[in-house]
C-alpha cells in the first residue's frame, strides 16, 4: 500500500484478500442460500459417513491386511473433504467460471488486466461455503484421532512432522487437483461446451476418494498406475491420509519412494496446468456480443 | 475508393466548416451539467504525451499490416461424423481483419464505422492484446499489444458496451476496490479519481447500490469509470452507447467529449450511432470487410461520398408543389413544407429557378442525413463479407 | 360426454404424438455427447467394484464369511449394475426445477391458456426425454452389462423377467410423479432447490442407489420398507438376483402400484389446488 513502491507488479496477497472479502460480502447478501448450500454439503458428507458405517457393520477393514479399519478410513475420509473443499471453495468456481468466460468472451477483461491472468482466473471468487466441509472434515479427523488414540496392535503415533507433512501433502493434493481442473477447464478454449468435461472431471476425482490398496489387484494394476503416475489424482488423498492414519505398522518399502514422487507430480501438474493455460489463451478468440 | 490516411493526420478540419449537426451537438452541450465544464479552448501540446515511446519518431498506435485469420471447422451432421470429426476436421479460414494500417497520433479522438463483422471490433480486441494477430505488428504507445506486458496494461482500458466487467450482485465501489489493488493505484489518487469521476457522471449516489440494480445507463457510466480509475492514456471504446435511451447517450458522449479534451488521451471508438461519431470525432475510419474503406474527416465522407443536397421549402399560402419535381427529386410534400434533394452542383441553379417561380416563406439546404451516407459507403464494400459475418457471430 | 371423448380421441392422440416427437427431436440432437457421457456414468461402478471387492475380502478374512446380508461379491456388483439400470428409468434429471421455475416465472400459465394438460405434457415430454436416452444408451450399457457378465447369475425365469420388466416401468412413473410434485410444491414456496437437493439425497441413499437396502440395520430396514423410494432402484434389482421371493413378487408389485395410483392423486390434486391457488393471486 506504499504509495511510492508503484512496482511492477501488484500485491497478489491484497488482491486475493479482497476477492475473498468481496465473495463473503456478496455471499452474505444471499444468506439463505449460503446456509443451504453449507447444510447441502454437510448432508452429503453425513450420508457418506453413514454408508461407511454401515460397510464397517459388516467388515473389521477395506482390504484384507491393508490395515484401513474405521477410524484409519475415517481419517481417510476426512482428508478427502478437508482437500475437495478447499478445492471447491477456491478453484472450482473460478475454473467453471473461465470456461463460461471462454465461451461468452468474458475472458477479455482478464487479460486487460495488469496483473497475472492465471491468478486472476483462477481465485477471483471464494466459494466460503464449501469450507463448511472443511471444518466438518477437521472434526472427523479430531474424533477419528481420539479414536485411535489407543488402537491395539501397532501402536498410533502424532509427532509435529507428521502434522507438518500432512499439510505439506494436503497441499500437494490440492495443486494436482487444481492443476487437473484448470487443465480440464482451459480445454474449453477448443472444445466449446464441455458439460461431459465437468462429469469427467467427477468421475476421474472419484478414483481419489478411496484407499489405493483396493486397485492393486487384477486388472486394477492398470488403473493403479494410470492414476498414479500419468493422472496423480490416486495420490491427492492417499498420501497425506496415510501419513496421518498409519494405516500400517511396518512401514511398507513403497512409502517414502512414493511421498518423494507425489512432491514431484504437484510440481509438474502445476507446471503443466500452467503451459496448458497459457497455450489456451493463446486460442482464445474473444466471442463477440 | 480508399483515401490514404497519411493527408488527414494531425490536420484537422478547420472549425469553421463543422457540418450542421455538429453545431447542433456543441450547442447541446451547454445545456448539461458535464457541458458547462468544457475548456473553453483546445489545449493540444506535444509536450503531454508520455514518455515511454518517441514521441518524435512515433505515433501513439502503430499498425502495419495486421491480419487477423480464424480457423472455422466445417462441423458436419450425425454421430458418424461428430467421430469422424474428432481425428480429422475440415476447416476454412476466415478473415476478420485483413491487413490494416492506420496511424494514429496522441489526442486524438478516432471514430471507426463499419457493417457488423467488418472487424472493428476485432481490431480494438487486438489493440488491446485479448487476441493475437495471424500477422502484421501493431504498436500502442510503444508497446506490442499482444505481449500484454503489465506496464501496458496498467496504461489503457477497454470498454464494451455489451459486456461488463463490475461485480453483478456487489455496488460498483467494491469492484473499483478490487482494481484499485490491481493496478495499484495509491489511495489518495484513487479517491480523488473516484471522486471527481462519479462527480463528472453524476452517479456519487448510486456507488452503493448493486449493480445488478442499475439502469443500462448508470451501469455503463460505472464501467466507464472502472475504466478511467486508473487514468488510462489510451481508451478503446466498442459499443459504448449500445441499447441506451437517447438521454443516458447524449450524457455518456458529452462525459467523453469533456474528458478526452481535458485529458488529451487518445480514444478509439467504434459506435452503431452516427451521433456518437459526430459529436465527439473528427476523423472517422470507415472498415469494410476487414480493410480500411476511408480514414478522413466526416466532412469529407460528405463531401466524397455524397453529391446531393437536401433543400428544404416553406411555401407560402395558397402555392402548390407542382410542377416542383421537375426542378429536383421531390422526396416529401406536406404543404406548406417540400423537401427536395439535388444534385450538389445543380444546388444554385436549382434554388434560382425556385425563387423564381415560386413564393418562398424559408429556404434551408442541408446534407443529408449522415446515417444514409453511411450506408451508401457499406454498400460500396466488396463481396465476401458474409463469411467474416458468421465469425463475429459464432461463438 | 364419453362420446366427445371418443370422438376427440383421433385428434387428441394426434396432438400427443406431435408433443412426443417433437420433444426426442429436440433431445436427439445431442446425441454424440449423450452417449460418451452414459459410459462415463459407468466409471464409478468401476471404484465400487474394486472397493467391495476389498471389503469382502477383509469380510472373509475375519470371519471366513463370503456373503454379506445375502449378498456375494458378484451379487453385489451385479446389484451396482442393475441399481444404475433401475435409475436410468427412474431419475427424472432436472424435472422438479423445470416445474418449480415454470411457476415461479409464469410460464405455467401457458399451460392454463392453451388447451393441453400440463401434466400430460410434461409426462410426455419425460417419455420423449427417456426413450432418446435409451436409444443412446442402450449401447453403452450393453457393452458394460456384457464385459460385466460373469458378475451376473443365471438367466431370470419368464415370470421373474416380467416382473422385472414391469417394475422398471413403475419405476419410472413413480419416479415421474415423485419428482412431480416436489415441483408442484413451488406453488406454495417460491424457493423450492434446498428441499430438492434434501429430496435427491434421501432419494440417493433410500432408494438403494447407494448400497443394497438389504445393509441396513434390522430397524432402519423396516422403515424404509414403508417408503415408496426403494421401488425406484432397489426393487426392480432385486427381483432380478430373486432377493424377493416368488410367493411375495405380485403382491409387492401391487403395493408399488398402489404407490404409483397414490402419487398420481396426489400430483393431480396439487396441480389443481396449485392452479386455483396460482390464479387467485392473479399471477
Amino acid at each position: 500500500m506504499d504509495d511510492k513502491n508503484a512496482s511492477q507488479h501488484p500485491n497478489y496477497v491484497q488482491v486475493f484478500l479482497t476477492f475473498a472479502r468481496n465473495s463473503l460480502v456478496r455471499d452474505m447478501m444471499f444468506r439463505t442460500n449460503f446456509i443451504i448450500e453449507a447444510i447441502s454439503s454437510l448432508s452429503w458428507a453425513l450420508m457418506n459417513v453413514g454408508f461407511y458405517w454401515i460397510v464397517f457393520e459388516h467388515t473389521p477393514s477395506i482390504g484384507a491386511d491393508t490395515g484401513w479399519g474405521k477410524y484409519e478410513f475415517f481419517i481417510f475420509m476426512a482428508t478427502t473433504w478437508i482437500i475437495n473443499s478447499i478445492v471447491q471453495a477456491f478453484f472450482m468456481p473460478n475454473s467453471e467460471e473461465f470456461s463460461e468466460m471462454i465461451r461468452t468472451g468474458g475472458l477479455d477483461f482478464v487479460l486487460l488486466k495488469p496483473i497475472d491472468t492465471q491468478f486472476l482466473v483462477s481465485l477471483r471468487k471464494v466459494h466460503w461455503s464449501s469450507l463448511s466441509n472443511f471444518l466438518l472434515g477437521m472434526g472427523l479427523l479430531v474424533l477419528s484421532i481420539n479414536e485411535l488414540q489407543d488402537r491395539p496392535t501397532a501402536p498410533w503415533k502424532l509427532t509435529p512432522s507428521i502434522v507438518g507433512l500432512y499439510a505439506v501433502y494436503c497441499a500437494c493434493g490440492v495443486a494436482i487437483l487444481y492443476s487437473l481442473m484448470t487443465c480440464l477447464a482451459s480445454t474449453s478454449v477448443w472444445l466449446g461446451r464441455n458439460q461431459t468435461l465437468y462429469d469427467f472431471w467427477f468421475y476421474i476425482t472419484n478414483f481419489s476418494r478411496y484407499p489405493m490398496e483396493i486397485y492393486r489387484r487384477g486388472w486394477g494394476i492398470v488403473l493403479w498406475v494410470v492414476f498414479t503416475f500419468i493422472v496423480p489424482v490416486l495420490l491427492v488423498v492417499n498420501v497425506p491420509a496415510r501419513i496421518l492414519a498409519q494405516p500400517l505398522a511396518d512401514n511398507t518399502s513403497w512409502r517414502w519412494p512414493l511421498a518423494m514422487f507425489t512432491i514431484f507430480a504437484a510440481i509438474i501438474s502445476v507446471l503443466i496446468s500452467r503451459w496448458v493455460f497459457q497455450r489456451s489463451l493463446l486460442a482464445y478468440r474473444s466471442a463477440s456480443s | 475508393m480508399v483515401i490514404p490516411s497519411s493527408t488527414n493526420v494531425g490536420n484537422p478540419s478547420p472549425v469553421g466548416d463543422f457540418p450542421a449537426r455538429d453545431q447542433r451537438a456543441i450547442s447541446n452541450c451547454q445545456s448539461v451539467a458535464v457541458g458547462d465544464l468544457l475548456p473553453p479552448t483546445e489545449r493540444r501540446t506535444d509536450q503531454q504525451r508520455p514518455a515511454a515511446y518517441n514521441p518524435a519518431s512515433m505515433a501513439i498506435i502503430e499498425i502495419e499490416n495486421l491480419t487477423k485469420t480464424y480457423r472455422v471447422y466445417q462441423k458436419r451432421e450425425g454421430l458418424k461424423a461428430a467421430i469422424a470429426g474428432l481425428f480429422h476436421r475440415e476447416h476454412r479460414e476466415v478473415y476478420a481483419v485483413r491487413g490494416i494500417n492506420l496511424q494514429v497520433e496522441q489526442g486524438e479522438f478516432v471514430a471507426f464505422l463499419g457493417p457488423n463483422g467488418a472487424g472493428k471490433t476485432t481490431t480494438l480486441k487486438l489493440l488491446s492484446g485479448v487476441i493475437y494477430p495471424t500477422s502484421g505488428s501493431a504498436r500502442v504507445m510503444g508497446f506490442v499489444p499482444w505481449e500484454r506486458d503489465n506496464e501496458y496494461r496498467r496504461r489503457f482500458a477497454l470498454v464494451m458496451g455489451q459486456k461488463n466487467q463490475l461485480w453483478w450482485d456487489l455496488p460498483a465501489q467494491e469492484s473499483f476496490r478490487l482494481h484499485q489493488q490491481i493496478y495499484r493505484i495509491p489511495p489518495t489518487e484513487f479517491t480523488r479519481r473516484l471522486d471527481e469521476l462519479s462527480d463528472l457522471l453524476q452517479v456519487r449516489p448510486l456507488l452503493g447500490r448493486p449493480v445488478r440494480e442499475l439502469s443500462l445507463g448508470e451501469r455503463m457510466k460505472m464501467e466507464l469509470i472502472a475504466a478511467l480509475l486508473h487514468s488510462p492514456e489510451v481508451l478503446f471504446l466498442d459499443e459504448p452507447t449500445i441499447g441506451l435511451d437517447v438521454v443516458a447517450q447524449h450524457n455518456i458522449q458529452q462525459f467523453l467529449k469533456f474528458y478526452q479534451q481535458e485529458r488529451r488521451i487518445t480514444i478509439l471508438l467504434t459506435s452503431h450511432y452516427m451521433k456518437d461519431v459526430a459529436a465527439l470525432c473528427k476523423r472517422v475510419v470507415v472498415i469494410t470487410d476487414g480493410r480500411i474503406h476511408f480514414d478522413g474527416s466526416l466532412d469529407q465522407i460528405i463531401d466524397s461520398f455524397s453529391g446531393n443536397r437536401i433543400v428544404r421549402l416553406q411555401l407560402a399560402e395558397g402555392q402548390t408543389a407542382d410542377g416542383l419535381s421537375m426542378l429536383a427529386e421531390v422526396e416529401s410534400v406536406e404543404l406548406p413544407r417540400v423537401t427536395l434533394r439535388c444534385a450538389r452542383s445543380d444546388v444554385t441553379r436549382v434554388l434560382a429557378r425556385i425563387l423564381e417561380r415560386y413564393q418562398i416563406v424559408d429556404i434551408s439546404i442541408e446534407d443529408p442525413p449522415l446515417e444514409e451516407i453511411i450506408a451508401k459507403l457499406f454498400q460500396d464494400a466488396p463481396a465476401g463479407r458474409n463469411d467474416v459475418a458468421e465469425v463475429e457471430v459464432g461463438r | 360426454m364419453i362420446a366427445w371423448t371418443v370422438r376427440t380421441l383421433p385428434q387428441r392422440a394426434s396432438t400427443w404424438w406431435t408433443i412426443y416427437r417433437i420433444a426426442l427431436e429436440e433431445r436427439m440432437a445431442y446425441r454424440g455427447d449423450f452417449a460418451l457421457g452414459t459410459l462415463m456414468r459407468f466409471l464409478p461402478i468401476v471404484t465400487q467394484i474394486f472397493l467391495w471387492w476389498a471389503i469382502f475380502d477383509a469380510a472373509a478374512a475375519a470371519t471366513g464369511k463370503s456373503h454379506l446380508a445375502g449378498y456375494s461379491f458378484h451379487d453385489m456388483v451385479a446389484y451396482y449394475l442393475l441399481s444404475m439400470l433401475g435409475r436410468a428409468f427412474s431419475s427424472m434429471p432436472g424435472l422438479a426445477s423445470t416445474v418449480a421455475r415454470q411457476i415461479r416465472e409464469g410460464e405455467i400459465k401457458k399451460y392454463l391458456v392453451q388447451p393441453i394438460d400440463m401434466i400430460g405434457f410434461m409426462l410426455l415430454a419425460r417419455m420423449a426425454h427417456k426413450s432418446a436416452y435409451y436409444a443412446i444408451a442402450c449401447g453403452p450399457f450393453a457393452l458394460v452389462f456384457y464385459l460385466c457378465g460373469d458378475y451376473f447369475p443365471a438367466w431370470p425365469t419368464v415370470e421373474v423377467g416380467l416382473a422385472f420388466l414391469l417394475s422398471l416401468v413403475f419405476a419410472f412413473l413413480l419416479g415421474f410423479f415423485l419428482d412431480l410434485c416436489i415441483g408442484l410444491i413451488g406453488f406454495w414456496f417460491l424457493e423450492v432447490s434446498s428441499l430438492l437437493f434434501i429430496y435427491m439425497l434421501l432419494n440417493f441413499f433410500l432408494s438403494g442407489h447407494m448400497f443394497p437396502l438389504d445393509l441396513l440395520p434390522v430397524g432402519w430396514r423396516g422403515a424404509v420398507d414403508y417408503l415408496p423410494f426403494r421401488y425406484l432402484a432397489y426393487f426392480p434389482a432385486a427381483i432380478y438376483l430373486g432377493k424377493v421371493p416368488s410367493s411375495q413378487l405380485w403382491q409387492e408389485l401391487g403395493v408399488e402400484a398402489l404407490w404409483l395410483v397414490g402419487m398420481i392423486f396426489i400430483a393431480r390434486y396439487l396441480y389443481a389446488r396449485g392452479v386455483r391457488r396460482y390464479s387467485g393471486y392473479g399471477g
